[in-house]
């Protein structure tokens, strides 16, 4: 809206019209990017993990030549942020951008580090953050006004993720720290996140069973709504913390006196209270949806299937189950990326997961652990996202 | 024939039905009438069991409708509502094929009997079948709510205010079309409506329902020239009782031999409420109904519509 008044702007304001006839956006990103250039570092480098950081420029990194020839890059996709509204362009653009920024960071690393030596760290500093996140936030903007069609969408999902594994293997970034620290821990890593991904997808696997069924009977009786909801709703307000906490009780109480407890592996700690949690955390949103799309489902079709000879369960499952769907997927996107980021913490009570490295980072006061627990944690939460946003999107349009 | 004998519906203390007997003869269009709450849908819907009476029966064909499974009676029986209820997730063709599917009809025959019954509502196949209800007009979406309700080929129709969301012009349109139908089927219709007008338009037979309980039921002739009580005239309204009345004659009917030089036409079918204007508009004596195959043109004249319609 506001970029069509500006590029509506009467030409007689000569010195204010070429301003405004600039992109709002891609003037903020731009700002961002070239002040964060300007002012912060672009990577860090210590001689060893728990050493003092030192800041280096672009120049420091890559050496005047490069370091032009990057500017004259990023010059580049300034000026399509800047000037041009396409937004196939403004996409080629940033993803030129991602690249470049890609090879400095990954050959300045591996420039900055003296030939051999296995205890520096060099990390991403402030500057290559905020042109990330400038990059990251021209590129969104630009997908989200392509209006992808969700196959689309998706497909370009996968080539991504693609090209960032092949990346990552390529061994182009193996001079950061975060790759350094992986490969110090690269059996336990792959171990950690599939039991990240195990707590997130069962607990809302979990959800799903109970919550969708509560939610059908919340749509059904506004009495059981009344009792059900508000329970889940004081449940979400818990914080996590004292939820696992809450949970470690009376699970360890189960698993000692309990000898089927005990075999299924359930305790006071680990993955058994963490999963428990995480499921409660979720039903509140799955059950909420359910009831609510189930409700939105229009009278005069159930009539008219019940009056054509539907049994209750034909009408259920070819009737208000499809019709509810979109609204129930909403609640499940919101619970799968809530409970991504959620489990981080099952690592406080030994329920394993990537917030292991993050609690361990923080105990060392390693950053790059830290990172090396977060940055596939908003990964994964990121692939889900869009991935759901595709699946709900593809149920809402129809095959025309 | 279906009866409905002694029908009571409560809900808690209330009647919303209350003892109604009546029989609906085969083939016929019976319309059930009264304002709104009045208790005619609970009625229709104890036809087809969505609702099970709290006493009282309903056979069809003699045969106690409680003696079957309520799913399995109601595929045997069409359904039309109100607002049409058509799937909105459900092509049009899907749509039609609701009831053919459930009764695991072969795919090839679901298909000839969608196309069909397009046709016969004057739906394009190639154009409809493949469209979404929210791609079609309030008048499409009624007549595909119509093809579904016959997709089996029901003997009996239940119909409840279906021509309710429809605006004024198209109503009248869907009406006809319906009832053409019918007479094409040899369906018994049962329809329900708080439209008096409709009512005439549409009924064999007419039930004036009022709190539950079953007023009259009679032809539209029986109501109009002998109403069971002042509910049922006060309903009818007496301003414009000859007009109805007019309404439900032909010209054929009132036509006489006499000269019909140089008079405007009429057809044969146009009812003398219609005629009547005819003739006021164009500020003639009389017009010239043509004759049936062969036979002359006879003579309509105003002075014998305003006769018939003094009789009322
Ligand atoms: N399931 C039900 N429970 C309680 N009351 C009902 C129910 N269904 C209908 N009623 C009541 O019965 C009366 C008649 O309803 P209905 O048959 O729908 O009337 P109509 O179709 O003539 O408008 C209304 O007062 C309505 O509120
Ligand atoms: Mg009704």
């Amino acid at each position: 809206m506001a970029t069509h008044q500006a590029a509506a702007a009467p030409p007689r304001q000569v010195g204010t019209g070429a301003l405004a006839r600039l992109d709002r956006l891609g003037l903020l990103l731009v700002a961002l990017a070239a002040g964060g250039l300007a002012s912060l570092p672009f990577l860090t480098f210590k001689a060893n993990r728990i050493a003092a950081g030192a800041g280096k420029t672009l120049a420091d990194t890559l050496g005047t030549a490069v370091a032009a020839a990057f500017l004259a890059v990023l010059a580049l996709v300034a000026a399509v942020a800047l000037l041009d509204r396409r937004p196939r362009v403004r996409l080629a653009a940033a993803l030129l951008g991602v690249g470049a920024m890609a090879l400095a960071v990954g050959f300045g690393a591996g420039w900055l580090t003296p030939p051999g030596d296995r205890f520096a760290r060099v990390a991403p500093g402030g500057g290559a953050w905020l042109l990330l996140l400038a990059l990251a936030l021209l590129a969104t903007d630009a997908l989200a006004r392509l209006g992808l069609s969700p196959l689309l969408r998706m497909a370009a999902l996968a080539g991504a993720a693609a090209v960032t594994v092949l990346a990552f293997r390529s061994g182009l970034f193996d001079q950061l720290s975060v790759m350094r620290e992986y490969a110090s821990r690269a059996d336990v890593f792959g171990r950690e996140a599939r039991q990240h991904l195990l707590l997130a997808g069962g607990s809302v696997a979990a959800a799903i069973l109970i919550g969708a069924p509560l939610g059908a009977l919340c749509a059904l009786s506004p009495r059981i709504r009344g009792a059900v909801l508000p329970v889940l709703n004081v449940v979400q307000t818990i914080p996590s913390i004292a939820l696992f906490g809450l949970l470690m009780g009376p699970l360890a109480w189960l698993g000692r006196t309990q000898p089927w407890a005990a075999e299924l592996g359930i305790r006071g700690i680990g993955a058994a209270p963490a999963l428990l949690a995480l499921t409660l955390y979720a039903l509140l949103p799955v059950a909420a949806n359910t009831a609510l799309g189930l409700g939105r489902v229009p009278a005069t079709a159930v009539d008219a299937a019940a009056g054509m000879g539907m049994t209750r369960r034909q009408i259920l499952a070819r009737i208000e189950i499809p019709l509810a769907l979109p609204v129930i997927l909403a609640g499940v996107r919101v619970v799968l990326v809530q409970n991504i980021g959620l489990a981080t913490i099952a690592a406080l009570i030994g329920g394993g997961g990537l917030g292991t490295f993050v609690f361990q980072g923080v105990g060392q006061t390693a950053i790059d652990l830290v990172l090396l627990g977060a940055a596939p944690t908003v990964a994964m939460a990121f692939v889900a996202a869009v991935l759901l946003d595709a699946v709900v999107d593809a149920l809402g349009r129809r095959p025309a | 024939m279906i009866e409905l004998e002694n029908l009571t519906k409560r809900y808690g203390d209330v009647d919303v039905v209350s003892d109604v007997s009546m029989q609906i003869q085969p083939g016929s269009f019976t319309v059930v009438v009264g304002q709104s709450g009045s208790g005619k849908s609970t009625l229709l819907r104890m036809v087809n069991r969505l609702v099970e009476p709290t006493a009282g029966r309903v056979l069809i064909d003699g045969r106690d409708v409680a003696s079957l499974p309520g799913p399995t009676l109601r595929r045997g029986i069409g359904y039309a509502i109100q607002g049409h209820g058509l799937f909105p997730h459900r092509t049009v063709a899907q749509n039609i094929a609701t009831v053919p599917t459930l009764l695991g009809w072969p795919k090839a025959k679901i298909r000839a009997r969608v196309a069909e019954l397009l046709e016969a509502l004057q739906l394009d196949p190639g154009q409809f079948a493949a469209k979404y209800p929210d791609e079609l007009s309030g008048g499409e979406q009624q007549r595909v709510g119509v093809a579904r309700a016959l997709a089996a080929g029901p003997n009996i129709l239940l119909m409840d205010e279906p021509f309710g969301a429809l605006d004024p012009i198209i109503r009248v349109k869907a009406q006809d079309d319906v009832k053409a139908i019918q007479r094409r089927f040899e369906t018994t219709i049962l329809l329900v409506t708080h439209d008096m007008e409709e009512a005439f338009h549409l009924g064999d037979a007419i039930a004036v329902m009022s709190g539950g309980k079953l007023q009259q039921y009679g032809s539209p002739e029986d109501l109009l020239l002998r109403p069971a009580n002042d509910y049922v005239s006060r309903l009818i309204g007496s301003s414009d009782r000859a007009l109805r009345a007019l309404s439900l004659k032909t010209a054929r009917d009132a036509a006489e031999s006499g000269d019909t030089d140089g008079l405007f036409p009429i057809a044969p079918d146009a009812n003398l409420r219609d005629a009547l204007a005819e003739l006021i508009w164009r500020g003639a004596d009389a017009a010239a109904v043509s004759g049936e195959a062969g036979t002359p043109p006879r003579r309509l004249s105003l002075r014998r519509i305003l006769a018939l319609g003094r009789g009322a």
